[in-house]
Formats: structure tokens, C-alpha cells, sequence
């Protein structure tokens, strides 16, 4: 068999689903909310580099800008409608379930229900041996090492982030520190927002553009954050990492549709034996 | 020609369009959630003769249900002008069903029960066919005809199929591939009713002509990874990939294979849905000689065609173009051959239509005639292999003559 697409494919399809879990694990463990509209979110990076191209700019320009784009419209929906939910989990996963079909289904009417190609910045591929590896596919590899990088160390080795910790972890203590717990949380909705912004921005060039494009994410996303532990950033990593690679390698061996299945009942087993998950003492 | 003269001209001009803009406002009066009447234009004596469409206005199969029901205003409208039918208008009451099962049964049973059209048109998919066919068919006792290229089998007394069929789209098409690709053929598949149906007759048609089939794989319909897919055609030794997957998955499988290099080492690939609205899914480079089959191409280039193109654009621009892949063709198809069949028989009634629809033909349309194949509620019609250039089609092949459907056949 031959290793080099094996390990290159494993990692990159790995690399695309952190970045994806990423924001989702920021919200989620960090906030207590589970954003059903997070696939939306990876939506409009995505439609947002789409834009760019049909204005005739340059896909790059619109994969910095979307980020911020999707940023905003995160604190918009943060101070609108999802500062409502804190105190009622289940409220929320409705709210946002609510939020992600408008989102959804305002793209699709602005495309017509269609798909559209994007641009990569980077076409072609490498040639290793007997194997191609995709230039950009290694390019997300390498953006998706340094972003989660950057976060973990904005996360543990900031002032900034260990004021979103401590908001995050026991907000009555954090405001009577003289934190502004709102604006922290309002912060990293946004935050979360602009990885999933991020997150589609990057993949859209791979899967093309259309309104459904981050739904399947969203399930198997979930089983990531909850396999990683809720509470915990590394968590959620290991999580995607764990996922995205099962997702990817089982189709080599057993056939695709019972692959699918199997991620699901490999998680379940591990949830079972690990109910905490899987990097649940590093937080300790 | 004076100022004044013009100014008057073009108030003159703007005052017709506004009349006519208006009065096409109240002949299409909205009933709310999704269902239109539309009136025929002018006034009629008779009673106008009901024409039921039930299609996907909106959700995901919207791109298409859009030129389907567009196909069925112009064709409507074109029969009234010329008299309507037995001396009767007709009157489209048309229904969304929204890419979605469930409502659409209830849409339908609306049509045959509370309007009682005298025929349906409509649905995309198969499972919406499947959806729905017993209400219109069996309980509503209306002729049902369905437009879109599906995977065969479908053999209901007064359900008439007006889209190719598998032999339709297989038949000269894989001695095509094997002649202009290679014998070793590999089906990477999504996992639903057409692509398993569809590839047991390929794979049929592939031995028979001395072909073989390396593997044939079965993903999610929403799968999004495939390079283990990729890398099995690649170490094989495929030549020819014959693609049954859809998107999502359809525009990262194509570039999974692409960037593997499949076409650069000489392999072809091969999609029968794939029509000129498929052209955006991926970039062009990476499905440079994509092959194609089906019973339509703007590329055809044909008089009629051309005709009809030019005024479809001209009423609903070119956001959802006619294309065969998307049902447009057996739209125009399905409600001509039904207008001949009712001025054969004389009557709108179910049992005269069906006798005469049994053997109603078409001289000529977009890409060619047509003719109903007496007995099997499919029609035989021309066929043509495109492949796809720069983005754009070129025609390589047309059948000789028109394809035989080769369904519902009494062994």
C-alpha cells in the first residue's frame, strides 16, 4: 500500500476537523453552549470567500477576511439572542438550532440552491515518489498547526487568557475581581466564531461552496468535544484529531458506509470506559 | 420623428407594460405556503382543463424544481396561445414540495382531491416518485407523468417516465468509454436507490462489452473524504471512472482524484447527470474530459433547441437554465406528448389519455423528437455523449436514431 497518500490524506482530512472542532470546543467547553449553528458559522468563512471571488478580489484576501467577518456577526448573535441562553442549556441548543436554519437557509436562496467552485491560492500538487500530495491540503495542515498554537498559547500564556478562564471557570469570582464578565464572554463567542470562520474559509476551495456544507460536520463535531472532555481545550484537539482520523483511515480498510458507523460506535466505547474523556486530568 | 412623438410612444409603452404586468400579477394568485394558481390569459368560454405540478420550489432539489416548473408555464402558456385544448384553456395549479417527502404527500392529495387535476406532473428524485405516485395514482385515480433521468424499474399502469432511462444512458455510452477510455471501469457510488440500480445495469452493459468492473463502492450520501476511494482507482489501474456520487461529496471526490493525477495518467471520467448546471460544481481544469450522456445539450446546437432556448432565457433568465440533468427536457417532453394525447383522444378523461398517451410521439423538440414506447409508460428519444472542454460541452456522438428505454419489456 502505498503510505505517503495515506499519512498525507489522514492528516489532512485530521487537520480540517480540528480546525472545525476548534471553535466549537471554545464555545461549548468553555461557555456551556452547544452552538448548533456552528456549521453555519464554517458556512459563511466559506461564503465569504466566495464573495471576494465573484467581486473579482482574490480568494486569500477573503480567507483573512473571514474570520472577521464571521466574528462579527457572532458578537451581533451573541448580544442579540445567545446572552439569553446562558443560564438554560437546552434553551440554546434550540436557539441556535433556529439561528442555523435561517443562516442556512439565507445562503441557499443567495446561491440559487447551488454549488460553486472557489479558488485555492495555491493549485497543483507535489510530487513524493510515485504519490501527488495536494499543495493546498498542505497548506491547511500547516495554518491548522500554527492556529492551534496560537490559541493555546493565547489561552494559558496571556493575561487576556486567564482572564477568559476565569470568567469561563467561576464568573461570580471573576467579576469580583473586576473582570467584565460579559465582555469576556461575549469575546469568546466571537472568538469561537471567527475559528469556524476560519474553518470554512480554508476548506471551501476542497469541498465547493453550497448550503448544506457544514452539516455534517456538526454531528461528528460533537462527538469530538464530548470524546475529548468538556471543560478542556487540548480535550477538544485530541478529540477532532481522534475523529477526523478514525473518519478518514477506516474507509481504507472496511467498507464507507459501515466505516461512518463505526466512528460512532468506537466513541461511544471510549465514552463508556472514559466518561470524563479522554484528556480529562490535565486539567486537574 | 418629433420628441413629442417618442415621449408619447414610450408612455404609450410604458402604460401597456404596467396593464400587463398587473393582470399577470392577478392571474398568479398565491394561496399561501407554497401554492399558485395560474390563470390562462384572455377570456375562455369553456372551462379550463386543470394541470397539476407538484415540484421542488425550494430545499436542496430547488435549483431544479425552478426551470422544472418555469418549462411548465412557457409549454402551458404556449398551448393556450394556440387555442388550448378541445377548445378549453388550460390552468396550472401549481404546488411546492419543498424537497421534502412528507409535505409533498399532502401537497398532492390536495391537487387530486380538493382541485381534482386532470393530470400531475412533477417530482425530482426517486423517493419523491416513490412519495408520491401511490396518492396521485392508485387513490386519486390522475394520470402521473415524471420527468427526471432515474434508475428504471418504475412500471405503474398510468405512471409514464419521460426521462432517459439506464439503457437510455448506458447503452452507446459505455462502448463509447471503453472505445475512447480503457476496459477497466471502477463505480464510486453514494448510497441510495438510483446509483445501485443505475450500476447493476452498467455493470451488465460493461461485461457484455467486454469491459470489467475493478470494484464498485458504496458512501454516505453526505460523505466528504475520499482518499481511500482515490487511492484504490489510482494503484488498479482504472481507466474509466463512472461516478454515481453527488454532492456534497461530488466536487471533493473530483478533486481528490484530479490532484491524485488520475486524468493526467490517461484515465476518463465519466457522470450521466451531469449537464451544463453541473459545470460550476468543480473547477473546470479538474473535470476536463468529463464524459456525459444524456438526451440534451445547449451544445447540440439544433434549431428547435436553440428556439427554445432563446425563449426561456428571455422569460426567466439565465440563474436556472434548461438542462436535461435537471428534468427540464422530460418536463417539455411529458406535457407535449400529453397534449397530443388528449387531441387524439378527444377528451381529458383518464382511460382515453392513457390509450392514446400509450402511443403518443413528437416530431420534434429540444435535441429530437420523441415517441412513447406502446406498453411501457417510457419513451425512446435521442441520445448524445458530450464531453466537457474548458468548461463548456462539446457534442462527440449522437445515437443513430432514437434509444430504446428498454423498460417494463415482457420477458
Amino acid at each position: 500500500m502505498d503510505v505517503v497518500p495515506f499519512v498525507f490524506d489522514i492528516a489532512a482530512y485530521s487537520a480540517i476537523f480540528v480546525l472545525v472542532v476548534l471553535g466549537l470546543g471554545v464555545i461549548a467547553s468553555m461557555m456551556g453552549i452547544f452552538n448548533f449553528a456552528h456549521g453555519e458559522f464554517v458556512l459563511l468563512g466559506a461564503y465569504t470567500v466566495y464573495s471576494f471571488q465573484e467581486h473579482g478580489m482574490p480568494t486569500w484576501a477573503g480567507m483573512i477576511a473571514a474570520p472577521f467577518v464571521v466574528a462579527f456577526i457572532g458578537l451581533i448573535l451573541e448580544r442579540l439572542a445567545i446572552r439569553r441562553f446562558y443560564s438554560a442549556p437546552i434553551v440554546a441548543m434550540l436557539g441556535t438550532y433556529a439561528i442555523a436554519l435561517s443562516l442556512r437557509e439565507t445562503v441557499r436562496a443567495l446561491l440559487g440552491g447551488r454549488f460553486y467552485s472557489v479558488n485555492a491560492p495555491l493549485v497543483g500538487s507535489f510530487v513524493i515518489g510515485d504519490a501527488s500530495v495536494s499543495q493546498w491540503r498542505t497548506a491547511v495542515i500547516i495554518i491548522t498547526a500554527l492556529v492551534m498554537v496560537g490559541c493555546w498559547l493565547l489561552l494559558t500564556r496571556t493575561t487576556l487568557g486567564l482572564q477568559v478562564r476565569a470568567s469561563l471557570e467561576n464568573p461570580a469570582l471573576a467579576r469580583a475581581s473586576g473582570i467584565s464578565v460579559n465582555r469576556v464572554y461575549a469575546g469568546t463567542f466571537a472568538f469561537g466564531s471567527a475559528l469556524a470562520g476560519l474553518a470554512g474559509a480554508l476548506m471551501v476551495p476542497m469541498y465547493s461552496i453550497s448550503a448544506d456544507m457544514g452539516v455534517p460536520f456538526l454531528i461528528k463535531s460533537f462527538l469530538a468535544v464530548m470524546l475529548g472532555g468538556m471543560g478542556s481545550f487540548e480535550g477538544s484537539i485530541a478529540g477532532a484529531a481522534l475523529v477526523g482520523a478514525t473518519s478518514a483511515a477506516l474507509p481504507w480498510a472496511i467498507k464507507p458506509v459501515v466505516a461512518d458507523l463505526l466512528v460512532f460506535v468506537l466513541a461511544i466505547i471510549i465514552v463508556k470506559f472514559r466518561p470524563e474523556g479522554l484528556l480529562s486530568k490535565t486539567r486537574r | 420623428m418629433s420628441h413629442d412623438d417618442t415621449q408619447q410612444r414610450l408612455q404609450s409603452y410604458a402604460r401597456r407594460l404596467f396593464i400587463q404586468r398587473s393582470s399577470a400579477l392577478a392571474g398568479m394568485v398565491a394561496l399561501g405556503g407554497g401554492s399558485y394558481i395560474l390563470n390562462p390569459k384572455g377570456a375562455w368560454a369553456a372551462d379550463p382543463i386543470k394541470v397539476g405540478i407538484a415540484t421542488d420550489l425550494t430545499g436542496a432539489i430547488g435549483y431544479a424544481g425552478i426551470p422544472n416548473a418555469n418549462v411548465a408555464k412557457m409549454v402551458v402558456e404556449e398551448i393556450n396561445a394556440a387555442g388550448g385544448l378541445l377548445g378549453r384553456p388550460l390552468q396550472i395549479i401549481l404546488e411546492d414540495t419543498a424537497s421534502n417527502e412528507q409535505l409533498a404527500v399532502t401537497r398532492v392529495r390536495k391537487l387530486v382531491q380538493k382541485d381534482k387535476v386532470d393530470v400531475v406532473f412533477g417530482g425530482i428524485t426517486s423517493s419523491m416518485r416513490n412519495a408520491i405516485k401511490d396518492t396521485i395514482v392508485n387513490r386519486g385515480k390522475t394520470l402521473y407523468i415524471y420527468p427526471q433521468l432515474y434508475e428504471g424499474l418504475e412500471c405503474t399502469k398510468y405512471l409514464y417516465c419521460t426521462g432517459p432511462s439506464p439503457a437510455q444512458q448506458c447503452d452507446t455510452f459505455i462502448p463509447w468509454l471503453i472505445k475512447n477510455g480503457g476496459k477497466k471501469f471502477f463505480l464510486p457510488s453514494a448510497d441510495y436507490v438510483w446509483p445501485h440500480e443505475l450500476n447493476k445495469y452498467a455493470r451488465k452493459v460493461i461485461e457484455k462489452s467486454g469491459g470489467e468492473v475493478v470494484d464498485e463502492v458504496y458512501f454516505p450520501v453526505d460523505h466528504n473524504e475520499y482518499s481511500a476511494v482515490v487511492s484504490k482507482i489510482m494503484s488498479s489501474g482504472t481507466n474509466v471512472v463512472f461516478n454515481t456520487t453527488i454532492p456534497p461529496g461530488t466536487p471533493v471526490f473530483f478533486k481528490q482524484l484530479y490532484e491524485a493525477g488520475f486524468q493526467k495518467k490517461g484515465g476518463r471520467l465519466a457522470c450521466v447527470y451531469y449537464d451544463e448546471n453541473a459545470l460550476n460544481i468543480t473547477p473546470a481544469n479538474e473535470i476536463e474530459g468529463l464524459a456525459s450522456c444524456l438526451d440534451y445539450f445547449k451544445a447540440v446546437n439544433d434549431p428547435f433547441g436553440n428556439k427554445l432556448q432563446e425563449k426561456y432565457t428571455k422569460l426567466y433568465g439565465t440563474k436556472n437554465p434548461f438542462t436535461a440533468g435537471s428534468a427540464s427536457t422530460g418536463m417539455w417532453r411529458g406535457i407535449n406528448l400529453w397534449a397530443e394525447a388528449v387531441k387524439t383522444a378527444k377528451s381529458v378523461k383518464r382511460e382515453d389519455v392513457d390509450a392514446a398517451l400509450n402511443k403518443a410521439k413528437l416530431a420534434d423538440g429540444p435535441g429530437g423528437g420523441c415517441e412513447m414506447v406502446p406498453g411501457t409508460w417510457h419513451s425512446k428519444m435521442n441520445m448524445y455523449i458530450a464531453v466537457a472542454k474548458g468548461g463548456k460541452y462539446e457534442i462527440i456522438e449522437k445515437s443513430p436514431g432514437m434509444v430504446d428505454p428498454r423498460e417494463c419489456l415482457k420477458a
